[in-house]
């Protein structure tokens, strides 16, 4: 798996997808629930700090931005 | 002996000899208006072209209003005789009448013509339509970079968190072809998704989005293309070829990105899905005290507990922002669900007179699990009691 600064939304949304369906389904062990549960919350975590982060990226082939947008 | 003329003789024998030849004269010319100009003089110039060929026309204001709006890019039928301006050499069609010609002009016809030939070279095929990527991470944009097309989109992908890059292009104008399919191909292996875009405009100014070079190079892309070329109703050779057509600018920046408001939503549902799924699991192994098998720590339980506790705190409190009212039952059953967590942590078990029970080979949860003679050890709410096994049962009809 990526290291969490790597992984996209994507990415991160379809793991977390799975995660809480597996924790919904609730066949696995005590300990894995917690490892599961852990790893879910990172995952809301990063994906909430993603879309906080918006800050425009903007960036022209040319090099050049028209000045209202740099 | 060779005659030399001056330039103004000559003009003259030319201007004689064309306006002389009656075959010139009361005739009809059919082709397509360009670059009108409205004189202030109350004339009016413009360019008859077909596909090959143009010629200079001239609308005199003695000859009064024609019926409607003289445009570029409106195919009309001339009437008129030819003449030459002396000054310039040039000729022209001096017209007496004009008006808008029914049939399809040459360029709808190329334009028809093309459209033919892409589709059955399987461009337009709608198997080869890609699904856009939910969550694109590189979108690419090819468009003016001076106009409102560009802002609009900006506008609305503005707050999702992906790089954008401007492929800046010319959207009208001689060489706009060329510069739109160059933008395209410059995005080559840079993007998960690109929109090509432009505002609206004449017919003449969209008149590049149906040229064969940028349907090529739309039908290159590597990534699944966007087009959004003027207004609804503006329909181009590249929204064919384009894997989705948006309406306008805007139209195709939200079809490029999801709702934010909604992914919010979605990653509030996760989290409380997730705390509830934990939480009956919890609740499942209470009765067993299953979760101080293994090597899941008394430490590591609670701080955990804690967590989870703060974690409903949290999600609650913005549940009831988010949805009142929809989620008001929701609410209630997480209250519900903290005042259980609190119960399920080893150390509220251990205070209620239970203890835990282990050998050195871990936890003791059957009686087979011992044997006579061995040494255990009891954990209790305060403290430990080492014990030694005198004997056991390992009837199931122990009960207590």
């Amino acid at each position: 798996m990526v290291s969490g600064k790597e992984m996209g939304l994507e990415e991160a949304l379809d793991n977390l997808e799975r995660i809480v369906a597996e924790l919904e389904e609730g066949k696995l062990g005590l300990e894995e629930n917690l490892d599961l549960f852990e790893r879910g919350m990172s995952l809301v975590r990063l994906c909430n700090a993603r879309l906080e982060s918006a800050e425009q990226r903007i960036e022209s082939l040319t090099g050049e931005l028209p000045s209202d947008l740099s | 002996m060779t005659k030399i003329f001056t330039v103004t003789e000559l003009n003259e024998r030319i201007k004689d000899r064309l306006e002389d030849d009656v075959r010139l004269h009361d005739l009809w010319a059919r082709g397509e208006i360009s670059n009108v100009v409205n004189h202030r003089s109350g004339h009016r110039y413009f360019t008859l072209k077909d596909r090959d060929s143009q010629l200079s026309c001239v609308l005199f204001r003695s000859q009064g209003s024609p019926n409607f709006e003289l445009r570029d890019g409106q195919n009309v039928l001339v009437f008129g005789d030819v003449g030459v301006y002396r000054p310039q050499g040039r000729v022209q069609l001096i017209a007496r009448g004009i008006r808008l010609d029914a049939g399809l002009g040459f360029r709808q016809m190329e334009y028809e013509a093309l459209k033919r030939r892409l589709a059955s070279e399987g461009l337009f095929d709608l198997e080869r339509k890609r699904a856009l990527p939910k969550y694109p991470e590189r979108i690419g944009i090819v468009t003016s970079p001076d106009g409102a097309a560009l802002r609009d989109v900006l506008r609305i992908i503005g707050p999702y968190p992906a790089l954008i890059l401007l492929s800046p292009a010319q959207v009208q104008g001689d060489g706009a072809e060329e510069s739109i399919a160059l933008a395209l191909r410059a995005l080559r292996g840079r993007t998960d998704i690109v929109i090509v875009c432009r505002g609206g405009g004449s017919a003449e100014d969209l008149w590049c989005f149906n040229s064969e070079l940028v349907a090529r190079a739309i039908f290159e892309c590597d990534a699944p293309v966007i087009s959004a070329v003027g207004h609804e109703t503006d329909v181009t050779i590249a929204d064919f070829v384009a894997d989705v057509r948006a309406a306008t600018p805007t139209a195709a920046a939200e079809m490029a990105v999801p709702d934010l408001e909604e992914l919010r939503n979605e990653l509030i549902k996760a989290e409380v899905r997730m705390v509830r799924a934990l939480w009956s699991g919890l609740e499942r192994r209470r009765e067993r005290l299953d979760y101080l098998s293994r090597s899941v720590s008394a430490r590591r339980m609670s701080s955990l507990a804690a967590e989870a506790r703060q974690q409903l705190d949290y999600v609650a409190e913005r549940l009831v922002t988010v949805q009142k009212e929809r989620l008001k039952t929701l609410g209630t059953r997480l209250e519900y669900a903290r005042g259980r967590l609190a119960a399920v942590g080893p150390m509220a078990t251990l205070c209620r007179g239970y203890a835990i029970a282990r050998s050195q080979r871990g936890l003791i949860l059957r009686a087979e699990d011992v044997q006579p003679g061995e040494m255990i050890e009891l954990l209790l709410a305060q403290g430990r009691v080492l014990a030694r096994v005198l004997e056991y049962e390992n009837d199931e009809d122990v009960t207590w």
